[in-house]
């Protein structure tokens, strides 16, 4: 049975439609040619007869005593040759006073056997034709013919066994398969050789669809055929049309987090001022104030992640951005004399999705650990079961084991989210879970708290 | 210490000015990127607060032009852009340190304190020269553990010479960072000052160096 996959194949259609069309022409082709060339072999066979008959009628006369007799032998010496299969025969046709006798004359070849011929009357002259079973039991094929000489009536009978006329039919025929079989391998071969190499393209556009898709190519590139490169271009609109969106959603994010925080931290300081210290109004709007901030934080980060994660053709070398948040972090928290270790990692291992989504996953996991650290940070990457692994160690007081899940919790469920919990884990989480990916908390070998990030990576 | 506030929110800008005087400091503003740039370039600034949202020339840009142009003076990104990726483009760009909206004015001046410090090659917050003490998170002076009472000007004078203690200060610049831009600077008054600070200091803390300058140093 033919599965469904390979029914769906457009390579196994276009080669099996064109496998079936090469196999009947060249059936066609093979029987026709055969029924000509019998046609042609008989229409031959025919002629040789009759130019023997012919020359038997020229021969023919009565001799001296009034009996027939050949005033030359005939030519052909496979006549003189016993059963060699021509032969001929004269025979004495009743008449007036005249018994009919059989075989009055006859060729050498036929021995003592005699030519039975089917009893009819063709008019004198017209030539008959009949299939009779000869000696050694062949077909022969007969040619008969009625002739007047003085007044007596002879039947003419020339016969050629059927082997002469089916030997070059059979020898043509199995010539003929023979060459007609190279000629339908060969067909096929080009047919499989076409459909491959026509159907080339719509392979090396799923590759290159594959590689958009991985993240490891922004756009589908290559060089395709007029006739596919228009749905390419499309795509690569698609693609970049999707990239705009994208950024403008995220530009329109960071300009509304700008409207919103400067006039925020108007009120803040407003409220903090040394002479409002004891104020009950201040208070309360210093601590809105705080609530709003992390508010616009949280939903800021979800916002533009959400839209980000679904960005397809997105890869990130990871490498570069670990270095530019550690040069960051450095600066940040020049004050705490940190030390941050990252371990050497894969030169190529590259995350699949946006860079800014990786620097704010891995971003508040080292700021976390830097605010945490007593004095180190270690930071590394690898690649396992095709997954990015990413850990940030610090040496402080880490988190207890039965706490860690309550800081997870709160990524899951966003409407029991408390956001901007401090560690910013529970956006890392949040992140992490639109990218397919997740965040784990564990010991740290230095002391304090493990953070492992796992993402989906480029391969 | 002398400070440029570049923000080009007005209330705000206003706020931090005052948050920045009450610290101790004389402070600049300018309202937009172009302002921003020409007075870094030419004014000797101890330390800049640089918004990255300006008319007319970004924060980035501004500072850019700033390094390029070799002013090293430390800057504290101010900013509302809180993702990770404009920090590390700020830090990339030359800055110091980078401080989000909303902030407390607590956390922005001591940022700045431990800013100027790092310039000046301080580890620690406070300075010390013989017996004199400067304590930069409460502006306060001390010699042999009792308070000095100084007034603004005194304080920013003696601060500036800690910061740059066994160093030559002209008196050139010494005016150009105990004054705003816009005030009205005479020279002479720098004199008036190092005057008062020498009847208040042990004797021998504050030396003139003739045709140079004043130096700060523990003759001990």
């Amino acid at each position: 049975m033919i599965s469904a996959n390979l029914r769906d194949s457009l390579r196994f259609r276009l080669l099996l439609g064109t496998l079936l069309w090469i196999l009947a022409s060249i059936l066609v082709s093979g029987w026709g040619l055969t029924k000509l060339f019998e046609q042609h072999v008989t229409m031959q066979f025919h002629a040789e007869l009759k130019t023997h008959l012919d020359q038997l009628t020229a021969q023919l006369a009565l001799d001296d005593k009034g009996q027939p007799a050949l005033t030359m032998p005939l030519s052909d010496p496979r006549l003189n040759k016993p059963l060699s299969g021509l032969y001929w025969q004269i025979d004495r046709l009743a008449g007036t006073d005249v018994k009919p006798e059989t075989a009055v004359l006859r060729s050498r070849s036929l021995w003592d056997q005699l030519l039975q011929v089917p009893s009819d009357a063709p008019a004198t002259g017209e030539i008959h034709h009949h299939r009779v079973t000869g000696p050694d039991n062949a077909m022969l094929g007969m040619a008969e013919r009625r002739v007047t000489l003085d007044g007596l009536y002879f039947r003419l009978i020339v016969a050629a066994d059927e082997r002469l006329l089916l030997e070059p039919v059979a020898h043509f025929r199995g010539q003929l398969w023979l060459a007609l079989g190279v000629l339908g391998a060969g067909l096929a071969l080009a047919a499989l050789v076409q459909v491959f190499v026509g159907l080339a393209p719509l392979r090396q556009l799923h590759a290159s669809l594959a590689r958009v898709r991985s993240g490891a190519r922004q756009r589908m590139e290559g060089g395709f055929p007029t006739e596919i490169s228009p749905l390419v271009n499309e795509f690569n609109s698609v693609l970049a049309q999707n990239a705009e969106v994208i950024e403008r959603a995220r530009t329109q994010a960071g300009n509304l987090a700008h409207a919103l925080k400067t006039p925020l931290s108007v009120l803040a300081n407003a409220a903090n001022a040394p002479e409002k210290r004891n104020d009950e109004l201040a208070r309360l709007v210093a601590t809105q104030v705080e609530t709003a901030r992390k508010q616009v934080d949280y939903h800021l980060a979800r916002a533009q992640a959400a839209a980000t994660a679904r960005l397809p053709g997105a890869g990130t070398p990871l490498a570069p951005v670990v270095e530019g948040l550690v040069r960051t972090m450095l600066r940040i928290h020049a004050e705490r004399h940190l030390e941050i270790v990252v371990r050497p990692m894969t030169p190529l291992l590259t995350f699949r999705g946006e860079a800014h989504d990786l620097q704010e996953m891995l971003g508040n996991l080292i700021d976390n650990a830097c605010k945490w650290a007593v004095s180190k940070v270690e930071v590394q990457a690898r690649a396992e079961h095709e997954q990015l692994v990413l850990s940030v160690d610090d040496d402080g007081k880490g988190i207890a084991a039965d706490q860690r899940d309550a800081v997870l919790r709160r990524g899951v469920r966003a409407d029991q989210q408390v956001p901007g919990s401090g560690l910013g884990l529970a956006i890392v989480d949040d992140l992490a879970h639109m990218y397919g990916g997740h965040l784990a908390l564990a010991d740290s070998p230095l002391g304090g708290l493990r953070t492992i990030l796992t993402l989906p990576v480029t391969k | 210490m002398r400070i440029l506030v570049v923000e080009d929110e007005p209330t705000l800008a206003q706020q931090l000015i005052e948050g920045v005087s009450a610290a101790g400091y004389v402070a600049d503003v300018a309202h937009n990127g172009v302002d921003a740039h020409f007075m870094g370039d030419v004014e000797p600034y101890d330390a800049v607060v640089l918004d990255i949202g300006l008319p007319q020339m970004d924060g980035i840009t501004v500072l850019k032009k700033w390094r390029a142009a070799g002013r090293t003076m430390p800057v504290l990104i101010l900013t509302a852009r809180d993702s990770w990726h404009e920090k590390v483009t700020g830090i990339d760009a030359g800055a110091d340190d980078y401080l989000t909206k909303p902030f407390h004015m607590e956390e922005l001046l001591a940022r700045l304190r431990a800013l100027i410090r790092r310039a000046g090659g301080h580890a620690s917050t406070e300075l010390v020269c013989g017996p004199l003490k400067l304590d930069t998170r409460s502006s306060r002076a001390t010699v042999d553990g009792h308070a000095l009472v100084l007034t603004s000007h005194e304080y920013r004078v003696l601060a500036y010479l800690m910061h740059h203690r066994d160093e030559i200060v002209s008196r050139t610049a010494l005016v150009e960072h105990i004054y705003a831009q816009d005030f009205d600077r005479d020279s002479n008054t720098v004199e008036v000052f190092i005057g008062r600070l020498r009847k208040k200091l042990p004797p021998g803390l504050i030396e003139t160096v003739r045709g140079l300058g004043y130096r700060l140093t523990n003759p001990a």
